[in-house]
């Protein structure tokens, strides 16, 4: 890596008090020292996306396009054929939703070398309400060709794919997840590859496929499944795509498959697995764990985390349930 | 070294900053404690005294003074 | 003042572009073509490619070149019979227009050694794309231009002020947006449809705001000399929408049609003898 400096174990704590957008900001400001060829460009969100040292170190290198998302990735197109690497930063939802067609016209059918960040996916941010939450994101870009979806797991991650963003020659999207003060997954620097799942434990009963701030969760809970004498597994999947297919064959022997995303189980994660796992005659069961149905009231992201069930606890007992009755079906 | 040397030596460390600067400063007033100062401040706050900081105590963490009141609540006596 | 003898020549390639024109919609058969939208474009893309452009903007190898980039997709007819008059097509890839895989389809389709600078059709996208490529040469401290063309109908997309805002802020003196404004829209008379004062709303942009006349040659070179330091720069191009063919002017039925074989005769007819006049 060019700043190996980020990934040092001191660092870990301070990126996950920076938060996965924070962290971004942190990794994009290193990254730039060695590579020239990076511009941000961001809308109207230089501070909130943590591009505020990054501005202040080099004012020269952000663009601000003001409250014009369609803009915003248009005008990174136009700097990406002129062979710039652009990063441009909005909110998930302003991203992947208000300026789709622009993502489906420059990242999808002309395939240009922009990196589009979207950041506070899911309930990140609370207050704001429903128009500020983004669980349909991946649903909404994930038809779209030539595009490679990152979800990271912790903001060392973070670091990992943004720096994997700029070696990739195409377009990329990164879903950042979570508030500051973030679950730290790796204690300590570890081999991260574009499009290769992290295998977590070696349980043989359940594979939970988790992505973004959900893995820390699903780590969390492995001691209530050893106390159930239930063996986990738990696959990392921080590249959304392209999808690591041998996740799956490692999984067709388990009871019980399930996916965990702060996100929509229509079109998310969950649709992945499943498209993955149609094509084979005999499979386990998938269970999808995401956002409700329905958009529920606001509140802050605990709050909101818990009103869809995605308490660790509401967590446990869905998975546990689907599990027991799978395995009486076997039994009978 | 005392908590309280400790404590100082981190907020020199890690802003840069020189002992006479400490008295009265506050988030934002050198350019070295913005938002990604502060985070790496407190990283370091949390491995020199070995605690784990809350999400409402890192944003309430204003000022040099108000650091002392707010480790005291992780034990950390001055 | 322009000189006779260039003006004649230039006459001469709006002729051959309209007659190509005709010849291609006609060939495209019943898959029908945008004739109308593309006869009003004829001597805006006729002065940037046979008069502003330089030969080593015309090589497009040359990653400094100025880029032309139409935005308004449905007036590729004009690009590319434009790109034959120049010499970048030959009569036989100009020929395969509405091939079925082919590369020269009812809107353009990115291939640069071709000519054709990026993809477009979608409204209101090709636009802000130019404004971020002339931000992009100020960066790069190249000194080139970018010609964007944009439809009047098109302004209605907000895409398109958002990269009005921008390219100002930005002191892209460096772009040139033109709109055809040939009144009209898919739908018939834009006045109907959603009334605009595109003049007093670029003004009101403080962008540098020329007026002309669409088909006229000499006021089109004077209009893309017409500098401001520091403000991009909107030429409004009064036009007419399937210029030079009676049948097509100012009708909605040629925003895209199939032409007969009876029709193409009369348009054939009609160009000899505009460029009688």
């Amino acid at each position: 890596m060019v700043n190996s400096l980020i990934y040092k174990k001191s660092n870990i704590r301070f990126l996950s008090i920076l938060g996965q957008r924070g962290a971004f900001g942190y990794a994009l400001t290193e990254l730039v020292k060695e590579k020239s060829d990076i511009i941000a460009l961001t809308g109207d969100l230089c501070i909130t996306s943590g591009l505020e040292r990054f501005y202040k170190k080099y004012p020269d290198k952000l663009i601000n396009a003001g409250i014009a998302e369609q803009n915003l990735f248009s005008i990174s197109a136009g700097m990406a054929t002129m062979d710039y690497v652009p990063f441009a930063t909005t909110f998930s939802n302003f991203a992947a939703l208000r300026s789709n067609e622009q993502i489906r016209h420059f990242a999808g059918y002309l395939n240009e070398n922009i990196k589009i960040v979207g950041f506070g996916a899911g309930f990140a941010m609370g207050m704001f309400g429903t128009t500020h939450y983004a669980i349909e994101d991946i649903s909404a870009i994930r038809s779209i060709p030539n595009l490679t979806i990152f979800s990271p797991a912790d903001c060392l991650e973070v670091a990992k794919v943004t720096e994997a963003a700029y070696n990739i020659k195409g377009p990329v999207y990164i879903r950042l997840t979570g508030v500051m003060n973030h679950p730290i997954v790796y204690k300590d620097n570890y081999n991260f590859e574009v499009g290769k799942s992290i295998r977590f434990f070696n349980g043989k009963d359940i594979a939970i496929f988790a992505t973004g701030i959900m893995v820390s969760k699903a780590i969390k809970l492995k001691k209530f499944f050893d106390e159930s004498n239930i063996g986990v597994t738990i696959f990392n999947i921080h590249t959304i795509k392209p999808f690591d297919k041998t996740s799956i064959l490692e999984s067709l022997n388990f009871k019980l498959i399930v996916s965990l995303e702060e996100h929509s189980v229509i079109g998310g994660l969950g649709s992945v697995i499943a498209d993955n796992l149609c094509n084979f005659v005999e499979h386990p069961k998938l269970l999808k764990i995401g956002t409700k149905k329905e958009y529920q009231k606001a509140g802050d992201y605990e709050y909101m985390l818990n009103a869809n069930d995605l308490s660790n606890d509401e967590i446990y007992m869905k998975i546990i349930e689907i599990y027991n009755i799978e395995g009486e079906k076997e039994n009978e | 070294m005392n908590n309280r040397e400790i404590y100082v030596k981190v907020f020199l460390d890690t802003l840069g900053v020189e002992e006479k600067e400490l008295e009265g400063l506050k988030y934002q007033d050198v350019p070295s404690w913005d938002s990604v100062g502060h985070m790496s401040l407190m990283a370091e706050l949390e491995e020199a005294f070995d605690i784990m900081m809350d999400t409402e105590d890192i944003l309430d963490f204003s000022s040099f003074e108000k650091g002392f009141e707010i480790l005291n609540n992780y034990d950390v006596e001055f | 003042m322009i000189k006779k003898s260039i003006l004649n020549e230039l006459n001469k390639h709006s002729y051959n572009m309209r007659q190509n024109i005709i010849e291609l919609g006609y060939q495209a058969g019943r898959n029908g073509s945008h004739q109308g939208p593309a006869l009003s474009l004829v001597e805006i893309y006729n002065v940037l490619y046979n008069y502003i452009l330089s030969d080593s903007d015309l090589n497009f190898a040359n990653f400094n070149r100025s880029r032309v980039i139409l935005s308004k997709g449905h007036g590729a007819l004009a690009l590319y019979t434009a790109l034959y008059e120049c010499g970048i097509l030959s009569k036989s890839e100009l020929f395969t227009y509405e091939k079925n895989g082919g590369a020269f389809p009812g809107q353009p389709s990115k291939n640069i050694l071709k000519g054709i600078e990026t993809s477009t059709g979608s409204l209101g996208i090709g636009m802000p794309y130019a404004t971020g490529i002339a931000l992009a040469y100020k960066r790069r401290n190249i000194d080139s231009k970018v010609y964007t063309i944009v439809g009047d109908g098109e302004c209605n997309e907000g895409s398109i002020w958002e990269a009005v805002m921008f390219a100002r802020h930005y002191k892209l003196d460096n772009l040139t947006v033109i709109v055809d404004r040939n009144n009209m829209q898919s739908d018939g008379i834009s006045k109907e449809i959603l009334d605009v004062n595109l003049k007093n709303a670029f003004l009101g942009f403080d962008w540098n705001v020329i007026e002309s006349d669409g088909h006229s040659i000499e006021e089109l070179i004077n209009a893309f000399s017409n500098n401001i330091s520091g403000k991009p720069k909107v030429i409004i191009a009064n036009t007419i929408k399937g210029c030079g063919v009676s049948f097509m002017e100012n009708s909605k039925d040629w925003h895209h049609n199939v032409i007969t074989d009876e029709l193409f005769v009369q348009a054939k007819k009609d160009l000899e003898k505009k460029s009688g006049e």
